[in-house]
């Protein structure tokens, strides 16, 4: 009996009111604790307990062999000190920037010129939809696949890139793909293929939603389609366009899997980014509290620049009255 | 400047079982300066008319000239004509100001030029001080003049505005109203004008061409719109309260014809002039009408003022008192129709009460077609 919950039906919403129902709203007190409950549960389990797990071996000398045998000691700061002046990690922040510019933003850049293209200039559904299909391909397919095929298309002596670079006559020798130097553009030229799918789906779907009205008096008032795209469209996509680019920066922050799978970071660490080095340290050579230093570090840096990105969004948004 | 010829224009979407013939057999023609209302209610094709004269949206047959340019299959920035929105489509992303100056900026006029005719524009729609916001941020009825604006600020052949005054409220209305009247009387250039509210089209207008189901019912100044109604619609759609309507039947005694409203047992005098027409017609039954203007309770004035009026004894049931006048609700039998009259009337319920009227006053409509009778 006191299990039951009945609703004061003064409190009812007004569209319940308006039903014109005597039935009073019966629910089992334990229905709430369990749909509130149940996702609390896995988010301690998944994201906040390791979160805190990883602040508190940051600062220990947590080795693996440490870390079952529960003997690590508190050691300050000194983790953070390896870290952030190894030579090592600054040079995998080189190689993140290089990545973001050429690979998240240009994926962004090149996402949404296709997605606009495709909009503006195929008027015909089915061939929109066939292509948007064909261009999300590669995103379904898992990194290691992603990397396999890559490290194939890309073999200097007889990948099939090279040889159509040969027959087109634009190189005269084969490119060295995975020599130091080279070897994280070949990474970002994979990963281009895989993502830029996801800034113009965004984009795309953007785009599709924008008022046709809008574009109807852009017309009446006699603009170009370039003037149109330049003044109304780029600016209305902005908010869109910032999304898809937060998903990509995010992205670029975990972006181990095809550094992995293609070049281990080589040759010689030159195509390694702050999170594979992470990753090296904490699972192959397991030095789990250096590693979580890393993780720290890159979490740091990437909510710096989120924040900040968010800050000048929203004041971007406040201005035109969205927000 | 422009004069506009509609010449059988016809407007489906889509095709099929489900195609909607939402304009049919339009025939109008807009003289070069002439502020025109296209009036009719809600879902009539209006707005796809407009739509066709801008070229937003393509002919399905027919013709629409510019003068004597055929401008049916050319692209609205190529018809010189400036259009504001049912639905306003403001640039969400420009403040009112430079939404204001976008066609300017378009042709390339000087940001001092573009600065300068925003300013005036927005001086004569009341809304200076919202030049610096942002649409999503403004209000229907600010929204609504700015899109206003934004057409009235280009010098085009022709001015399209699509129910530009249905969300400023009556105050605001009836001030801009007389602006832009007084605006199309500074510009002289061809202004269509589009509502559902026949005040403003009657206020406003030189002809007001008057739509329903698609069609084209009546193009025509207030009087003749008023006094002599094509048809049944006509005179019940323009007037408020709406024209009273009977079934009535022909009679005729010692050669004086009437119309006979059976169910309330009383005759309607017709006029010399009616009472040839309804002759010439033939046929024995009719649809008789006679606006609530027309129909007011007999004064001792009336008697002595020599006019040819007749009287009718009716039943007021509800007396609606509006200001400036009441509006009596009154019935014979159960037939009910309504009576203007003066404000300080004062019946008692269910007071039998005298209501004149002018012979003259009595439309008549055949029943089939639901054309006047004239
Ligand atoms: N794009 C469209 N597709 C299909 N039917 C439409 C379209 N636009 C308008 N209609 C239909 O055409 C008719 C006339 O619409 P409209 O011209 O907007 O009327 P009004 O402006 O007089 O209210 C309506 O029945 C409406 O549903
Ligand atoms: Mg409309």
């Amino acid at each position: 009996m006191s299990d039951i919950v009945r609703g004061d039906p003064d409190t009812y919403p007004a569209w319940f009111q308006n039903k014109k129902t005597t039935r009073p709203l019966i629910v089992s007190r334990w229905v709430p604790i369990f749909l509130v409950g149940v996702p609390v549960l896995v988010l301690l389990a998944i994201v906040i307990y390791p979160t805190i797990w990883m602040f508190y071996h940051s600062l220990r000398d947590t080795n693996i062999q440490g870390l079952f045998m529960g003997n690590h000691s508190y050691i300050g700061f000194e983790n953070y000190a390896t870290v952030l002046s190894s030579d090592r990690f600054q040079d995998s922040l080189v190689h993140l920037v290089q990545y973001l510019t050429f690979g998240a933003v240009f994926q962004v850049i090149l996402g949404t010129v296709l997605a606009l293209t495709l909009y503006e200039f195929v008027k015909s559904n089915a061939i929109r939809t066939t292509v948007l299909i064909l261009m999300v391909l590669p995103m379904m397919l898992p990194p290691s696949i992603v990397g396999t095929l890559w490290r194939f298309l890309l073999t200097p002596s007889n990948g099939a890139v090279n040889q159509a670079l040969l027959d087109l006559g634009l190189i005269s020798a084969h490119i060295e793909w995975f020599n130091a130097g080279v070897s994280l553009w070949s990474i970002i030229i994979a990963d281009t293929w895989n993502w830029t799918a996801l800034p113009l789906l965004i984009v795309y779907s953007g785009r599709v939603s924008l008022p046709p009205a809008v574009y109807e008096a852009a017309r009446v008032d006699g603009a170009s389609q370039w003037k149109v795209m330049r003044r109304v469209t780029l600016p209305m996509l902005k908010e869109v366009i910032a999304i898809a680019f937060i998903l990509r920066f995010t992205d670029a922050f975990k972006f181990v899997d095809l550094v992995y799978v293609m070049t281990s970071g080589g040759p010689a660490q030159s195509s390694e980014l702050p999170t594979y080095i992470a990753f090296q340290r904490g699972i192959r050579e397991f030095a789990i509290g250096e590693a979580a230093a890393y993780a720290i570090v890159i979490f740091a840096i990437s909510a710096i620049l989120i924040t900040l990105f968010l800050k000048y969004m929203k004041r971007v948004m406040k201005a035109q009255g969205f927000a | 400047m422009a004069d506009v010829t509609l010449t059988n224009v016809n407007k489906i979407y889509g095709e099929g079982p489900s195609a909607v013939h939402a304009v049919q057999d339009l025939n109008l023609k807009i003289d070069d300066g002439e502020f025109v209302a296209l009036l009719g209610p809600s879902g009539c094709g209006k707005t796809s008319t407009l739509r066709m004269i801008v070229g937003l949206e393509s002919i399905s047959s027919g013709s629409v000239h510019f003068d004597d340019r055929n401008v049916s299959a050319l692209e609205p920035q190529d018809r010189n004509v400036a259009m504001a929105f049912e639905t306003y489509a403001l640039y969400p992303n420009f403040t009112v100001e430079q939404n204001l100056a976008f066609p300017l900026e378009v042709r390339g006029f000087s940001a001092d030029e573009q600065k300068k005719r925003a300013q005036n524009v927005a001086e004569l729609l009341r809304i200076t001080d919202l030049l610096d916001a942002y649409p999503p941020a403004l209000s229907g009825g600010q929204q609504q003049r700015v899109s206003l604006g934004r057409a009235l600020i280009r010098e085009p052949d022709v001015f399209i505005l699509d129910e530009v005054m249905s969300h400023l409220d009556a105050h605001l209305k009836f001030q801009m109203l007389f602006d832009l009247k007084r605006l199309h009387r500074e510009l002289g250039r061809t202004m269509i004008y589009v509502t559902h509210d026949q005040v403003e089209a009657l206020a406003l207008s030189d002809r007001v061409a008057v739509m329903s189901n698609a069609r084209l019912q009546q193009v025509g100044d207030r009087n003749t719109l008023y006094n002599a109604p094509a048809n049944v619609f006509v005179a019940d759609f323009i007037g408020e309260p709406p024209t009273n309507f009977f079934q009535a039947q022909a009679v005729e005694s010692d050669g004086d014809l009437r119309l006979a409203v059976d169910d309330a047992k009383f005759t309607l005098h017709l006029s010399e002039k009616t009472r040839a027409a309804v002759k010439a017609h033939g046929g024995a039954r009719f649809i008789a009408g006679i606006r609530p203007q027309n129909l007011t309770p007999a004064t001792a004035s009336d008697a002595t003022s020599g006019q040819t009026t007749a009287t009718l004894s009716a039943k007021v049931s509800i007396n609606e008192y509006l200001g400036e006048r009441s509006i009596l609700t009154a019935h014979r039998g159960p037939v009910s129709f309504r009576a203007l009259a003066p404000p300080e009337t004062r019946s008692a319920p269910d007071e039998i009460v005298e209501l004149a009227y002018d012979p003259a006053n009595v439309m008549v409509f055949d029943p089939e077609t639901e054309d006047l009778v004239h």
